[in-house]
């Protein structure tokens, strides 16, 4: 008999972690609340650091999941723990269960508009780096000739304000190839990155930033943007401080990017509200521990993969996703040992 | 002391082995928020006073761990506690309780 | 006894009053007369001190006001209705009103009527000092001998109306003791702790009405009584004779009366006497100038250390700070305890609720206000930099509106872009001040008690503003708004909130809004409605849009955001619960969403809340037709 697996997000974790539980012989049943898979990667266009396009690496993850029951649409209605299952009914009406279970809910960007003072969906020209994307993938960019363009990093990321005191991780990368490619879409344009502290800690990031200061001439500000006021042609006035000079600067922008942070996926934690999984402060699932058994949660049987335990790369999220694999296997085969 | 017709122009350096740190710690003990700055420089965007004076809390504060009393305190001097800084600082600092502290502890 | 009666057989007056005793005095009197004289003295002296401490202008103002019909029936009104009936308290809690009206204004009437019983039939001691004015009409009852078969249809009366009115003292003080034991009962989750001084009132008071019941009881069929004391007569005469108790409980009603009297200046119930003059002074239009002198001390010694302020202060959602209450900021007043007192009054939010609250309407955010003063006034600030001509742009306004967003509405957007909509929607020309650069309006300052340096940026920004040639100042701020109308002085200019101008928009039919189905709630803000007293126009403005629900806590008792500029301590995470509870009270009824005016609670409630949050104008914006 085949165990039953459920992995809840078919984001690149639940794609990948379904494929390597597909390939050790287990039923794996993949559920994904909106009409397509891949998460956020299905609306990204390229990624850093070296450009690849989104479009194919989530080809190359999909292409790997046949075999999967697959239920896009499809969310968890109800989830209870048996003695050693869990019961899962789905919102299609399928009811599951599951030897173990696997969260890959991943995260939900930060509402940029919760950042009053950033004027998002009150200025035309304040976007987030989800529209730059979307602009990207369907090549339709928003503006003509603009003079001049600024990215926001950390909007709703290090910001206890907003509720969220950590690091994204991933914004900083992101912004400075958005940066990048932007400046090759219109080579005029002055174009601003104002950061705090700019964490380009892996392999490749580095030359990206000198990519981006070199080739392309970004402007690196060293502070926060505190105010966005909109002028009468519908320009956008940017205050910030310049802290290396300690000069409080204003530049006039037609389009602001802002980076907008990873918030814990809301359906992920109504998952785990039905069967009282523990969040650390800052809302994402807490692990069993965070070094040794970070896919494991405290419940046994149930095990998490990707950024639903905090903010990961792309790259972070799929090895989880695989060392996760590992773990349901030898939890489901010591338990049939058991039996 | 003997005239050698030259001087010794002082270092730029600062020297942070010989640094009093008494009043900065007595400031962190009645506002701890001081400790948390990261120097974004929201409050100094923000400012309504830096719009006509030099005025940066971020600044000062760095200036005060540096033991840079008199060009902090000018920094401050010029602020109306309007509170605009209090309301866009990401980290949550009491910016004003922070400025009149400094004022109280610093400013004699 | 009967030698007393027989000695005392000499002055007989027409109504067949006879003193009993010829020279009027028996030694059990002694208590009631040094406690009644302690307090005569201190109370004498505490005045002095007050107006002492008042400036020469205040003086004057008192002096004017008490000669002013208006004022001089305000006052009488006031006084009747705040210290005897107790109007505010009824409005609250009717159980714990009427508790208060029966023992104030049922005391004041027994000691009316023993005057007037005394006046009327036996005149002669209340002459001086010597016939024993002073405790005579007090102990009435005990001094003369009635005869029954002269009972006049008037003395009657009057034996019914003391009887009655004891009686309502009774129910009162029941009511007291019971609160005592269970003060939840009556509406009251937190109340304070009593001092020493405070319980020895406390027991005294209790026992001076059942004492007076039964010393009056035990005197009754030679005095005369009515309905209550009458038949307390027969039954303790019958239990247990007459000459045994007789002594002993005017003894010991008048030792009630006497340390009640001696306690009152140390305990809570000092505010009984301190009131009136307290409200003399507010209707005379006095400020609070030094922390614990002049009107201050009136006000501090006014408290009745009820305790309302602890359930009405925003920050009791944290039990950790329940001590940073109003009654114990006056507590520590009396004590002189600085250090508690500067800590809260820096953590004091100025939401004004306690003010609006209480009873007595002690107003002690303004004493925090001035406390901070002794500290932060002096603070090296220069704003020198205002003075320079080229500093700032000058608006240009002649015979426009103006309008001022404010520091803080510059990181809300959405309030003064929803603003301009609506000016240019209903055709208003208008000037923005500070679109590019403001100076500060000066609350801040002031409230952080810099109110030197606030007078600076208070002087630059009215010159500004008269200079514009504006006829209207348009304000999106409520903390800006509480200033210009306060202390800036703007002669001829109209100073109004955007709600207000909405309003007038909406009476005047100048705006086409489509109503719609959804429901909102509206938060006050403090600086807008308890600072203001803006309550009416925005509900009625947003009437016309909409349903608009009620919130348990709203109008003046409506709850602080939290984020108010007020607090110079308090920290993000508290001020973070406060929001939360004040999101709570607000999502009660369940409304689609809600609705505020103030760029500070906009931001807060946005934080916290899980249905929407509109500005005031963002609302109208949404529902009216714009045209550009």
């Amino acid at each position: 008999m085949k165990n039953n697996i459920l992995v809840i997000g078919g984001g690149p974790a639940g794609l990948e972690a379904s494929a390597n539980l597909k390939r050790m012989g287990y039923n794996v049943i993949l559920i994904e609340k909106e009409s397509k898979l891949g998460g956020h990667l299905a609306k990204w266009d390229r990624l850093f650091p070296d450009g690849v396009s989104a479009r194919k690496t989530l080809e190359a993850l999909t292409d790997e999941i046949r075999g999967v029951n697959c239920f896009t649409e499809t969310q968890v209605q109800s989830l209870n723990i048996l003695d050693k299952s869990y019961n899962a009914i789905l919102s299609n009406g399928i009811t599951v269960l599951a030897d173990a279970v696997l969260l890959s809910s991943g995260f939900d960007l930060f509402k940029a508009e919760k950042k009053e003072e950033y004027g998002y969906g009150i200025y035309e020209g304040v976007i987030t780096n989800a529209d730059l994307e979307k602009a990207f993938r369907e090549k339709k960019m928003p503006l003509n000739e603009p003079r001049a363009i600024g990215f926001v990093h950390c909007v709703g990321s290090r910001d206890e304000k907003a509720g969220n005191p950590a690091c994204s991780k991933v914004c900083c990368a992101t912004a400075v190839k958005q940066a990048c490619e932007i400046k090759e879409v219109y080579p005029n344009a002055d174009v601003y990155c104002f950061y705090m502290d700019l964490r380009m800690f892996g392999r490749h990031y580095e030359d990206l930033y000198l990519k981006a200061q070199k080739e392309f001439g970004i402007r690196f500000i060293r502070g926060r943007v505190s105010e966005v006021a909109e002028m009468a042609d519908g320009r956008l006035q940017v205050k910030a401080e310049d802290t290396l000079s300690s000069k409080p600067i204003r530049v006039t922008l037609d389009m602001l990017v802002l980076m907008a942070g990873m918030r814990p996926s809301e359906a992920g934690r109504s998952v785990g509200r039905q069967i009282n999984l523990t969040t650390e402060d800052d809302g994402f699932f807490s692990s069993e521990d965070n070094l040794l058994a970070i896919q494991k949660s405290k419940l046994p049987g149930f095990f998490y993969a990707g950024a639903c335990t905090g903010p990961k790369t792309l790259p972070d999220t799929l090895h989880e996703a695989r060392s996760a694999a590992l773990e349901i296997d030898r939890y489901i085969k010591e338990n049939t040992r058991e039996k | 002391m003997i005239d050698f017709g030259f001087t010794v122009s002082p270092s730029s350096r600062l020297d942070l082995d010989k640094m009093d740190r008494t009043s900065f710690n007595a400031l962190a003990k009645i506002e701890p928020d001081v400790l948390k700055c990261m120097a974004c420089g929201s409050c100094t965007a923000s400012c309504t006073a830096a719009q006509f004076e030099p005025t940066s809390l971020r600044q000062a504060i760095l200036l005060l761990q540096r033991a840079q009393v008199e060009q902090a305190l000018n920094l401050l001097k010029g602020c109306m506690l309007c509170g605009k800084c209090t309301m866009v600082c990401p980290r949550g600092i009491n910016t004003r309780h922070l400025i009149i502290s400094i004022q109280k502890i610093y400013g004699k | 006894m009967k030698s007393i009666m027989i000695a005392a057989a000499q002055s007989v007056t027409p109504s067949g009053i006879i003193d009993r005793y010829p020279n009027s005095y028996n030694h059990f009197v002694l208590p009631f007369v040094i406690g009644i004289s302690f307090i005569i003295v201190y109370l004498l002296i505490g005045l002095i001190r007050v107006l002492y401490h008042l400036t020469g202008e205040d003086r004057m103002k008192l002096l004017k006001s008490l000669f002013i019909p208006k004022t001089a029936l305000k006052n009488i009104r006031d006084i009747f209705c705040d210290c005897l009936i107790h109007t505010k308290i009824w409005k609250r809690k009717p159980l714990l009103g009427y508790m208060h009206s029966a023992i104030a204004f049922g005391w004041f009437m027994l000691i009316v009527l023993g005057h007037l019983e005394v006046a009327l039939f036996a005149p002669r001691h209340l002459e001086g000092i010597t016939e024993g004015s002073l405790y005579y009409p007090i102990f009435y009852r005990f001094f003369i001998w009635m005869n029954p078969a002269h009972e006049t249809l008037r003395g009657t009366v009057f034996f019914f109306l003391m009887d009655f009115f004891l009686l309502y003292v009774l129910s009162g003080i029941a009511l007291a003791m019971f609160k005592r034991v269970r003060s939840i009962a009556l509406g009251m989750r937190h109340t304070t702790k009593p001092s020493l001084a405070d319980r020895v009132a406390l027991y005294s008071l209790w026992a001076i009405f059942p004492l007076r019941l039964l010393a009056e009881g035990f005197t009754a069929d030679l005095s005369g009584g009515s309905f209550l004391t009458k038949p307390v007569n027969w039954m303790f005469k019958a239990f247990f004779g007459n000459e045994l108790n007789f002594m002993p409980t005017w003894w010991a009603y008048s030792i009630c009366l006497g340390l009640f009297f001696l306690a009152m200046p140390f305990s809570r119930y000092m505010h009984i006497l301190t009131e009136p003059l307290l409200i003399l002074f507010r209707n005379a239009g006095l400020k609070v100038r030094k922390p614990r002198k002049g009107f201050a001390e009136a006000e501090i010694y006014a408290c009745s250390s009820c305790g309302l302020c602890i359930d009405a202060c925003p920050m009791n959602t944290q039990k950790k700070n329940l001590k940073y209450s109003s009654v114990y900021f006056i507590r520590f007043l009396r004590r002189h305890n600085n250090r508690k007192i500067n800590e809260i009054a820096d953590k004091c939010l100025m939401c004004g609720k306690c003010a609006a609250i209480c009873p007595v309407g002690v107003n002690s955010p303004e004493i925090r206000r001035v406390q901070r003063e002794t500290l932060n006034n002096n603070l090296k600030f220069d704003y020198s930099y205002l003075d320079s001509t080229s500093a700032i742009e000058k608006p240009k306004a002649n015979g426009k509106i103006l309008y001022f967003a404010g520091c803080m509405s510059h990181l809300t957007p959405k309030i003064i872009k929803s603003v301009e909509s609506i000016l240019k929607a209903s055709g208003n020309e208008y000037e923005f001040m500070d679109k590019d650069k403001g100076i500060c309006c000066g609350r801040p300052l002031m409230l952080s008690g810099k109110t030197e340096a606030a007078r600076k940026t208070i002087e630059a920004n009215r010159k500004l503003i008269e200079e514009s040639g504006c006829t209207t100042l348009l304000v999106s701020c409520p903390i800006c708004l509480k200033v210009f109308k306060e202390e800036y002085n703007l002669k001829g200019i109209r100073v109004i909130h955007y709600t207000q101008f909405v309003d007038n928009l909406v009476k005047e039919g100048r705006l086409s809004i489509s109503k719609t189905s959804m429901s909102m709630v509206y938060h006050d803000p403090c600086e807008l409605g308890r600072g203001c007293g803006i309550y009416d126009e925005p509900r009625h403005a947003l009437e016309s849009i909409g349903e608009l629900k009620k919130a348990p806590k709203e109008r003046d008792e409506s709850m602080c955001c939290g984020y108010s500029l007020g607090s110079l301590t308090l920290d993000d995470k508290d001020r973070g619960k406060i929001a939360e509870s004040a999101v709570e009270n607000l999502l009660t009824n369940k409304p689609d969403c809600i609705v505020t005016a103030c760029p500070m609670c906009y931001r807060a409630i946005r934080s916290k809340s899980t249905v929407p949050v509109k500005d005031f104008a963002e609302i109208f914006c949404d529902n009216i037709k714009l045209w550009d």
